[in-house]
């Protein structure tokens, strides 16, 4: 044992403070504070001098725990407070060995369980807790060893239906491809037997049509001619001799393909069949016959180039979609149709179906018309549009079909995308729901889906955040989640929870705090964070 | 989050987002301010009337009437011990019911001095020690010279106001022809004499028009400084074309800076400096007060003007004080040196007692620490990360609904286990209590209350009912002493059984704070205790709570010092509390406005000034946190505070970096308490403030009076904060000595660096510089050993750093006691001076050393010698012993004297 020379002081203090500065523990002799694998590094020279272990500094052995910082590094004063950045050792037996921050040393408070920290003052009193602690450590991490055994048994439980749910879904993709994969050729047959369908539905309503529009125009006629005959007839005068190019008394087809405003379907050109329609199917017309069959079809058309006449929206008349859509307004119209249409699949497609959107679109307009209130037609009219109005249910019915198999997919997907961490272990908390009371709330988690609270004494929910993703926190993978984007706070941010996940026997809320405003903490234990494996490690090693 | 501080909440920002100044009002926009600032100057209507003066050894008296309504006023003019002291005092002669005089703000009744009175022609002159006035009769003013050279004079601008009381006009019967003539002059047509209207709010004003307003000059200043509280400048601001400062404690929402409106706090003490001469007047009114500052601006029309005139003389700075009722009394300080004037203050309003250790630590707050758990992680992370710290405060979220003296039994079951805790880590706690007490009538503070009549009343003797944090609230009527006395039992263990007597208190939201109040406040026509109105005594209404709070921890633990924080305060209040800013915001600008305030605060008494660091509202980024914490380790007050709607923000949330800036920026305020507390407690003896202005010790550096960006802890310390954004240098001025370029020695006390050059000097800096400066000739206490609390350090050994002047001599105080109780004031401490000269350390008593303490010197380094001495020899009873001498930084450190702070001791260096 060695015995530093304390040195000549005037202070009684420090006479206490420099003797016993080196005490004999476990048979070696070190200075006081240095564990026991450092003792060899403080031994002294032969010279009786001493390097600070950073190797910056030589020093007299005497200023070794003298209470005088002398190493940069802390290292001469491994028993006192003297270095700000010096460790101190405690022996701590019974328990175990931890090295304190030189700060703590003589600071009137114990904080190695032996008490060793706390040597200077005599009137600081501290009782050796190492066994006591040593036991409740022990019996703490046998019952904590204990609870993650047990729970790991149930933790298996929840691994093997993780497993057999991943494999159940696995294969009910299969399942769902091949099904998909045949309700598509279903689809393209119903498409085929709709655009059919719908073709003859057209033909004949565009007959139907033509012969409603003929009544519109004789009604039309007697209507003016009741008033203005003789205005009429001025026009058509004019109208013809204007046609007439080659003045031989009547119009012909060319010469009337010469006015673009007779464009109906405004392709750019004013075809045959479209000349023809206004000389009533004929290749010239003399006046009269031009002022009875083909003014009484052009003037409108006129009226409305013009910007006169505004006609009562007709059904197909309307120019076809791709013209439409060099229209502003149609986008909105589009979108508006679109999720009216979406309306009707029910939640869940609201944030899908981006694709479908062009399909979706077939026949709408003319469904949209049943609704209106219906012309009288011809029954073989009628016959073809209830034709094409089975075969485009059918079709819709179809490729319904082939979106609920998607969304059923991607659900999977979803599922698959999820972290269900280790051996899927957490699967079996996905589609659950937790409650946790306090004296206000009830706070829920659905794992893997979102966190909520609602007061107790009713009132909305407030989301606290949707699921966003596991934080790792080194190796500690599976220990803590993010549910982000919850319900804004008012002048704050966004709700948002961690949820640490706790070994527990049963899967519940233990706790739910909030730390800083609109940031929640939850705790939950479940078996799914049960490690029987990792404490048993631990403990044999700590028995080494 | 809970709901009802949601909704709360969403009702305070309605009627304030980031201060709606519409919510306070203009002078304009007050009736009796309106009324004084229109006082046409240069045309007194006053003057004494012959023949009423009487003498006495240490007062005149005198009738002083208004020339046109003839209404007589009596005239008191005292001399106060000293000499260096006047009081002046204007009451009516006989007015219609006494009018309200400021009561508990003077310490004690002041000693009267004795005079010799002179009479002249048309003039009076009294002669007090060294210093006279002279009462001219007629127009009335009154010249004050210090040493015979005019330093203060009262009325010279001949705004003199004084609003006799009246009946209201149409309870006057017929008027006699006669009277006639004396009516018209004696009306008062301002619309809002007899009542007035604010927003929705409506003052009956019963007792009608009663203002007083007198004006001072200072013919020896070039700059104005004082009346806090208010988030300018230090140097006063002319009010020319703006509003005056409004004294008028007001619950501000997030207060703007560079204003002259209102805050929490009023001091109305305000000084004229210049470069021969300090003087100041401390105008004791209680009522709200406007002042108006004239002050020689050297603009463009003003130089034009002179110019044309041929005269470079301007009239002197001058202050025009105008308060809504009450008398005038005001006292006349006159110097004549700047620390000789803050004295004179402190000699009658008090100075702050030394407080306990902990308090001059750092405290960790926030709104709030929301559990018994979340206070011992709180306090465990400080340890983890090895940032010491002595206080944890719980804001209002602790109680039951808050009721104060009770405990939220959910989240704090068991408050004197978590006492317990801290005090075994060596910490305190503070916790809060606000003068609105919820009215529930299960509530048993409320049932007393009521049963007792110890509310504020309203006109018709109901409860006052306002609006405030629990609700429904109703507001003590704390000038009652039978409210204080009742209110301070509530402290005793025997009723607040849920506290140790080493938890301290924070009173909150005292000026009174009203969120349906006209201006946030309590109406003016409210009655208080003796048939006051409200009107009368706002501003002391702090002060009455912090009085009542203070006997309360007193009766508690008469041995022990109580540590108590207020936000409203008045003259006097430093003798009970000490204060912080308010709410301020995590900004650049608010960080900057600390200092400012903070030593508007100091000269007005209040050297235990602090603000929240990091900023009340807001998040701060990493880079204004890291600052603000150096910058609060260096003001009296070192609290982090945060509302509760901010991120969570203790230091180990911020990155590693930052969070290290904050260790060192807290450590370094730990290694520095020894200078703190012997600070303390010569402010307690002396009076002299602890933060000071620069001016404080350079009067004659005229650069150095507007200089508010940096300041002096005492004469030893010169701290220059970054306060800027991305700063990569800041501009530290060292100050002169004289009108030259004459300077001290500074020394950078990391590096001990000396900078000899008064003047601008950029130094650059990096994210942990704090430059900070000791001064040569001073000799500096430290404790450099890291604790987790203050609180156990107490036999640390101390470093004593030594910086030596240009005539390589030092000197310096210690002082050292049970850092805890009130035995110093038995005697039970130790005072040490230690002088270094000729290479040789002495140190000396001050008084017999008389407390026992194991502390002892571990090291004394020393800057600024011309060469480097090979070694010491320490000197003890005749018994020698050499010591090492090792290079330290740019200085030298002694190794291990080693000898008891008990010991007288010569340290002699060897060259």
């Amino acid at each position: 044992m060695y015995q530093l020379a304390a040195m000549k002081n005037f202070s009684l203090l420090l006479l206490v403070l420099t003797t016993s500065v080196v005490l004999a523990v476990a048979d070696i002799p070190r200075p006081r504070g240095v564990p026991l694998f450092k003792a060899s590094l403080y031994a002294p020279r032969s010279d009786n001098s001493w390097v600070c272990l950073d190797g910056t500094k030589t020093i007299r052995y005497t200023q070794l725990n003298d209470d005088y910082c002398d190493c940069a590094d802390g290292s001469d004063e491994p028993g006192t407070s003297a270095c700000v950045n010096g460790q101190f050792n405690c022996e701590n037996i019974g328990y175990r060995a931890e090295d304190l921050r030189s700060s703590l040393v003589n600071d009137g408070v114990c904080d190695c369980c032996d008490g060793s920290d706390e040597w200077a003052d005599g009137a600081v009193h501290c009782e050796n807790t190492c066994l006591e602690l040593g036991r409740i450590e022990e019996e703490k991490k046998r019952s904590l060893a204990d609870l993650h055994e047990r729970g790991s048994a149930k933790r298996a439980e929840f691994i093997a239906r993780g497993k057999q749910m991943r494999a159940e879904r696995e294969t009910r993709r299969k399942v769902l491809e091949q099904r998909r994969s045949e309700q598509e050729a279903v689809k393209a047959e119903k498409e085929e037997l709709k655009r059919n369908a719908e073709a003859a539905e057209a033909e004949a309503l565009e007959l139907f049509r033509e012969q409603q529009r003929e009544k519109d125009a004789a009604a039309a006629e007697e209507a003016r001619s009741q008033d203005d005959s003789q205005t009429t007839r001025y026009e058509a005068e004019a109208a013809f001799v204007k046609y007439d190019a080659n003045k031989d008394g009547f119009v012909e087809i060319t010469e009337l393909m010469v006015d673009m405003t007779l464009d109906r379907d405004r392709n750019g050109i004013v075809t045959v069949e479209e000349a023809k329609y206004f000389l009533d199917e004929r290749d010239r017309i003399d006046l009269d016959s031009f002022y009875v069959l083909s003014w009484p079809r052009i003037k409108p058309i006129k009226m409305l180039a013009e910007g006169i006449f505004k006609p009562p929206m007709q059904e197909g008349e309307e120019p076809e979609q791709n013209d439409r859509s060099n229209k502003e307004e149609v986008p909105d119209q589009e979108t508006e149709e679109e999720s009216e249409h979406e309306g009707a699949y029910g939640e869940e497609d609201l944030y899908e179906d981006e694709e479908g959107e062009g399909e979706a679109d077939v026949g709408v307009g003319t469904v949209a018309d049943e609704t209106h209130t219906e012309p009288d037609y011809d029954p073989e009219t009628k016959r073809l549009i209830d034709l094409a109005n089975e075969a485009r249910n059918a079709f819709s019915e179809a490729e319904q079909r082939v979106r609920e198999i998607d969304h059923e997919i991607r659900d999977i997907d979803d599922h698959e995308s999820k972290d269900y961490g280790p051996s899927e272990a957490f699967f079996a908390l996905d589609g659950e729901c937790f409650d946790y009371e306090d004296r206000e709330y009830v706070y829920t988690l659905c794992p893997f889906e979102r966190a909520t609270q609602k007061s107790r004494h009713g009132g909305p929910e407030t989301t606290l955040g949707r699921y966003e993703q596991w934080i790792s926190d080194g190796d500690k993978k599976y220990e803590k989640q993010k549910y982000a984007q919850g319900a804004a706070c008012w002048n704050g941010p966004q709700r948002s929870t961690i949820t640490e996940f706790k070994c527990g026997l049963e899967n519940r809320i233990t706790s739910v705090t909030e730390p800083s405003r609109c940031e929640y903490n939850y705790i939950f234990e479940t078996p799914a964070a049960c490690d029987g494996a990792a404490t048993h490690d631990t403990r044999q090693r700590d028995e080494l | 989050m809970r709901l009802a501080i949601f909704l709360l909440i969403l009702c305070i920002f309605e009627y304030a987002v980031a201060v709606d100044q519409t919510n306070f009002k203009t002078c304009d926009q007050s009736s009796f301010c309106r009324r004084c600032r229109n006082v046409k100057p240069d045309n007194t209507k006053f003057a004494l009337v012959p023949g009423t003066l009487n003498i006495y050894s240490d007062s005149i008296t005198a009738d002083l009437q208004h020339k046109d309504n003839k209404h007589l006023f009596s005239l008191k003019l005292e001399g106060i011990e000293k000499g260096d002291t006047f009081r002046l005092l204007i009451d009516e002669k006989t007015p219609l019911k006494p009018r309200y005089r400021v009561v508990d703000s003077l310490k004690e009744i002041p000693k009267p001095g004795s005079i010799k009175v002179q009479e002249g022609q048309g003039e009076l002159t009294i002669t007090s020690g060294s210093n006279k006035a002279v009462v001219v009769a007629d127009p009335f003013r009154i010249d004050f010279y210090q040493n015979n050279v005019l330093t203060v004079s009262v009325n010279a601008k001949g705004l003199l106001t004084f609003e006799h009381l009246r009946p209201k006009p149409q309870e006057l019967g017929t008027d006699s022809p006669d009277a006639n003539e004396v009516k018209s002059s004696d009306e008062i047509t301002d619309p809002g004499a007899w009542e007035e209207n604010f927003k929705s709010h409506h003052d009956s004003k019963p007792y009608g028009p009663e203002a007083v307003a007198l004006d001072f000059s200072f013919p020896e200043a070039e700059v104005l400084f004082g009346i806090p509280e208010h988030a300018d400048s230090f140097v006063l601001k002319s009010t020319s074309g703006t509003d005056p400062y409004r004294l008028y404690n007001t619950d501000v929402f997030e207060y703007i800076l560079d204003s002259k409106m209102a805050l929490y706090g009023s001091v109305p003490v305000l000084y004229g400096h210049g470069p021969k001469r300090t003087a100041g007047v401390f105008w004791q009114n209680a009522a709200e007060t406007w002042v108006d500052i004239y002050t020689a601006e050297k603009n463009v029309v003003s130089s034009i003007v002179n110019f044309v005139s041929g005269s470079s003389k301007t009239d002197p700075p001058a202050a025009h004080f105008m308060s809504e009722s009450g008398i005038i009394d005001v006292f006349i300080l006159l110097g004549p040196s700047p620390i000789d004037v803050f004295k004179q203050y402190t000699e009658l309003t008090g100075s702050g007692p030394l407080p306990q250790m902990f308090a001059l630590a750092y405290h960790q707050s926030r709104w709030n620490y929301n559990s018994e758990d979340d206070v011992e992680e709180v306090s465990a992370k400080f340890d983890e990360y090895d940032i010491p710290m002595d206080t944890m405060w719980l804001d209002i979220e602790y109680t039951d609904g808050k009721r104060y003296f009770t405990w939220d039994k959910f989240k704090f079951s068991n408050p004197l286990g978590m006492f317990r805790n801290l005090s075994k880590l060596g910490r305190h706690m503070v916790i809060i209590i606000d003068p609105h007490i919820k009215r529930d009538d299960q509530y048993f503070f409320h049932k007393d209350c009521t049963e007792r009549g110890l509310y504020t009343k309203t006109r018709e003797g109901k409860d006052y009912e306002g609006w405030c944090w629990p609700g429904a609230a109703s507001y003590p009527d704390f000038f009652n002493p039978e409210v204080r006395a009742y209110y301070a039992s509530q402290y005793l263990p025997s009723n607040f059984k849920t506290v140790t007597a080493d938890v301290m208190i924070w009173n909150d939201m005292n000026e009174p704070s009203v969120f349906n109040g006209p201006e946030v406040t309590m109406p003016k026509d409210m009655i208080h205790y003796g048939n006051w109105e409200h009107r009368d005594v706002h501003n002391l209404y702090g002060h009455m709570h912090v009085m009542g709070t203070f006997d309360g921890l007193l009766g508690r633990d008469p041995n022990q010092r109580p540590y108590i924080l207020t936000r409203s305060h008045f003259a006097g209040t430093q003798r009970y509390a000490s204060i912080w800013t308010g709410d301020n915001t995590a900004d650049w600008g608010h960080l900057q406005h600390s200092l400012k305030m903070c030593l508007s605060e100091a000269v007005a008494g209040f050297s235990f000034c602090g603000a929240d660091v990091g900023g009340f509202f807001g998040n701060p980024d990493a880079e204004l946190f890291a600052r603000w914490y150096q910058t609060g380790a260096f003001l009296p007050f070192f609290r982090g505070h945060a509302h509760i709607d901010t991120k969570r923000r203790e230091p180990w949330l911020f990155p590693e970096d930052t969070r290290l800036i904050v260790r060192d920026a807290i450590r370094k305020r730990y290694a520095f308490l020894p200078l703190w507390y012997t600070m303390f407690y010569e402010h307690e003896m002396t009076g002299e403030p602890v933060m000071r202005p620069l001016l404080a010790h350079y009067p004659q550096d005229k650069e150095g009076y507007n200089i508010d960006y940096e300041f002096l802890l005492q004469d030893r310390l010169l701290v220059r904060p970054v306060m800027d954004r991305g700063a990569s240098k800041v501009n530290v001025y060292f100050p002169s000595t004289d009108d030259k370029k004459t300077g001290d020695v500074w020394y950078d006390i990391n590096t001990l660096k000396k900078y000899t050059n008064a003047g601008y000097e950029s130094l650059p800096v990096d994210s942990r510089t704090i430059p900070v400066f000791q001064r040569g000739g001073t000799i500096i206490p430290k404790k450099e050993r890291i604790r987790r609390a203050a609180t156990l350090m107490k036999n640390d050994p101390y470093t004593l750093v030594v910086c030596l002047d240009r005539a390589g001599k030092a000197q310096g105080t210690l002082y050292i006691d049970d850092e805890k109780s009130y035995a110093y004031r038995k005697g039970e401490f130790n005072y040490l001076l230690f002088e270094f000269e000729n290479g040789q350390l002495n140190v000396n008593f001050k008084s017999k050393p008389n407390f026992k303490t194991t502390a002892w010197i571990e090291r004394v380094v020393i800057a600024g010698l011309d060469r480097t001495p090979k070694s010491a020899t320490l000197i003890v009873g005749g018994v020698s012993q050499d010591l090492e001498v090792l290079p330290h930084e740019e200085g030298v450190a002694i190794r291990k004297p080693g000898i008891s702070v008990l010991e007288l001791f010569t340290i002699r260096l060897n060259f």
